[in-house]
């Protein structure tokens, strides 16, 4: 017991007068003004359906998989998505291992709602095998700073994986043409998954007695507010859902204000979204042209089978670097015949141990 | 004219042999580990933490601590380390189990428990992609992020991984395929070199074993040939990690408050 009062984060009366008095004069603690968003960073790791998102000092990672599992019975042409959340430990001393909390599912909910309900993902393209194999989507979140505002940061990170994330094709083929085969992603080209909108969820905070709306509160605003409001919008100008769980009365007026702040803000988090989507989606393709013969599909077949070790990447190693950011793979050469390609690995060993011979 | 043509064959046929010898997926030879990349300061709220990225490999990893009281079945008179993997997707099973026993074993064995008797310090560990040598990359990230803690430490646990290939080759620091696909593999843990006054003429003495974790069947001599070469391995990486931990001591604020 000891130890969990010490573990939580405990405000001062100084700390929390100081922020309520601030606020009367439209400043915040940390600068902004009440109705701007932290500095938003979209990163995607190197599989698809990964990405990192860092909202001011809350940092979320999104990973998004995918199954071929039986459907539901009551409906046998849809596909399934779940979403799971962890709050880690990392994240706050206060975030115990184990089941996850009421706001860990709270969270949970909010995302699932936004996406669920407002047929933001197309489920009917999921379906593989009417009645008998689904595809399966499961989004695991994982909090691992918790900085305030949880919930818009893991939603962002949720909507970045769900775009970049590729489920392998599958064909009928075999002996009788009902065997299904799912391609691997170096055979077939896996597909994107259909999404139809953007479900932004924006938070705001109620300060004070007066209550003081703000957007994107930080931690230590959200141990100060006295309710909160997560509005869940995309820019079709539909509100997808709404969650005012308890805490201070608000007017409807104020209400109304907050949702066209919530949609101006939901546009423009809806653009850098697209934006870290497509330059992730040209990289990606830059990859695969490098690593593919472009002339026809057919000779891509050739090309596997005849050189299965060209796939092959020059990486030198990095003694002295501590680099913050994620290196990607240097171009690769294709050689068409034998003769090249044993020239090309000679000319690889030679630097790799010229590498290291002068680390 | 012909001869020369026949030369020429025979001289390609040659080097095809031997770059069929140490022949990696990637291009790497067999004693060349993937680049490493490695950030201190990574979080805000944790009071140290660490990314960890060897190649495709990456792990974050956070610390909490000291904090007061341990837990029942530890003894008080000493610190406690208390470890918690999170996978990347799916629930923790038994392989989680078995990666925080061995972290927790390996940090206790660095970490200097009589400091701070009767406190527990957390150490959590995210796996953020997967491509091989998975706990070495987690004790690395681990030791950086006690680092950034200022958790006193004896000295640091320097990690990697040799696998023993079905042609009898020991490579090192292997991806996930290689892991996959070799014959055996092992997670070795070396202390990292120190850099003490030594008196004049003395020699460096031999440093040990902390964590030996195999996969697989291996012959004797080639266990101690993938321990010959993870040694020289480490005392590399224990120079890069010594220079890259260095550059940013000393301007951060405890966050302990």
């Amino acid at each position: 017991m000891e130890q969990r009062l010490a573990n939580s984060f405990t405000m001062t009366v100084n700390d929390k007068q100081f922020i309520e008095t601030a606020l009367v004069s439209d400043i915040r603690v940390d600068g902004r003004r009440p109705f701007d968003y932290r500095n938003l960073t979209i990163r995607f790791g190197s599989e698809d359906g990964s990405s990192e998102v860092q909202l001011g000092q809350t940092q979320v990672i999104a990973f998004v998989t995918g199954q071929l599992v039986p459907p539901y019975r009551d409906r046998p042409n849809e596909g399934t998505f779940a979403i799971f959340t962890e709050f880690s430990p990392m994240a706050d001393p206060s975030f115990e291992p184990g089941r996850p909390g009421d706001s860990a599912i709270e969270l949970g909910r909010i995302v699932d709602r936004g996406l669920r309900e407002s047929r933001a993902v197309d489920t009917e393209s999921l379906c593989v095998v009417a009645g008998k194999l689904v595809w399966s989507i499961r989004i695991d979140l994982h909090i691992i700073d918790n900085g305030g505002n949880l919930v818009d940061a893991a939603n962002i990170a949720a909507l970045a994986a769900l775009s970049t994330f590729r489920r392998p094709e599958c064909t009928f083929g075999g002996e009788d043409g009902q065997e299904l085969i799912v391609h691997p992603p170096d055979v077939m080209e896996p597909l994107p998954l259909i999404i139809h909108h953007f479900p932004v969820a924006v938070t705001f905070g109620f300060i004070g007695e007066e209550n003081i709306v703000v957007i994107d509160p930080t931690y230590h605003e959200e141990a100060v507010m006295g309710g909160a409001l997560t509005a869940t919008l995309n820019t079709n100008g539909d509100v997808c859902a709404i969650q005012k769980a308890g805490g201070d009365g608000v007017l409807q007026s104020v209400i109304m204000q907050c949702l066209r702040i919530a949609s101006v803000k939901a546009g423009d988090i809806t653009s850098k979204i697209k934006n870290a989507v497509e330059s992730y989606n040209t990289q990606r393709s830059l990859k695969k042209i490098k690593r593919h013969n472009p002339s026809s599909a057919a000779s891509k077949e050739e090309s596997r089978q005849v050189n299965p070790e060209t796939k092959s990447t020059q990486q030198s190693c990095d003694i002295n670097s501590s680099a913050s950011t994620l290196s990607i793979g240097s171009p690769e050469e294709q050689s068409e015949t034998l003769k090249d390609e044993v020239k090309l690995k000679h000319k690889k060993r030679k630097k790799s141990t010229s590498n290291a011979n002068s680390s | 004219m012909f001869i020369l043509f026949k030369l020429v064959i025979y001289e390609n046929a040659i080097l095809l042999l031997k770059s069929m010898e140490v022949d990696r997926l990637d291009g790497r030879t067999a004693n060349q580990r993937r680049p490493v990349v490695c950030t201190r300061g990574v979080l805000h709220r944790a009071h140290g933490s660490a990314s960890w990225a060897q190649g495709e490999t990456k792990v974050i990893a956070a610390v909490y601590g000291p904090k007061a009281g341990t837990k029942k079945n530890e003894n008080p008179e000493k610190a406690c380390i208390e470890v918690i993997w999170k996978p990347k997707t799916g629930q923790s099973g038994k392989q989680e189990r078995e990666f925080e026993m061995v972290l927790k074993k390996t940090l206790q064995s660095i970490c200097l428990l009589n400091v701070h008797p009767n406190t527990t310090t957390s150490i959590i560990v995210q796996v953020v992609n997967d491509d091989g040598a998975l706990l070495p990359c987690a004790i690395n990230a681990a030791c950086s992020a006690l680092v950034d803690a200022g958790i006193p430490l004896k000295h640091l646990a320097v990690a990697i991984c040799c696998c023993m290939a079905e042609s009898g080759h020991v490579f090192l620091d292997p991806s996930k395929l290689e892991e996959q696909t070799t014959k055996a593999f092992v997670y070795l843990v070396f202390p990292s070199s120190t850099m003490s006054v030594l008196p004049q003429g003395s020699e460096v003495k031999e440093h040990g074993i902390i964590t030996s974790v195999t996969h697989g069947v291996m012959a004797v001599d080639d266990y101690f040939s993938c321990v010959k070469m993870g040694r020289a391995a480490a005392a590399e990486l224990s120079d890069y990690v010594r220079n890259s931990l260095k550059l940013k001591a000393g301007n951060d604020l405890s966050k302990a408050g």
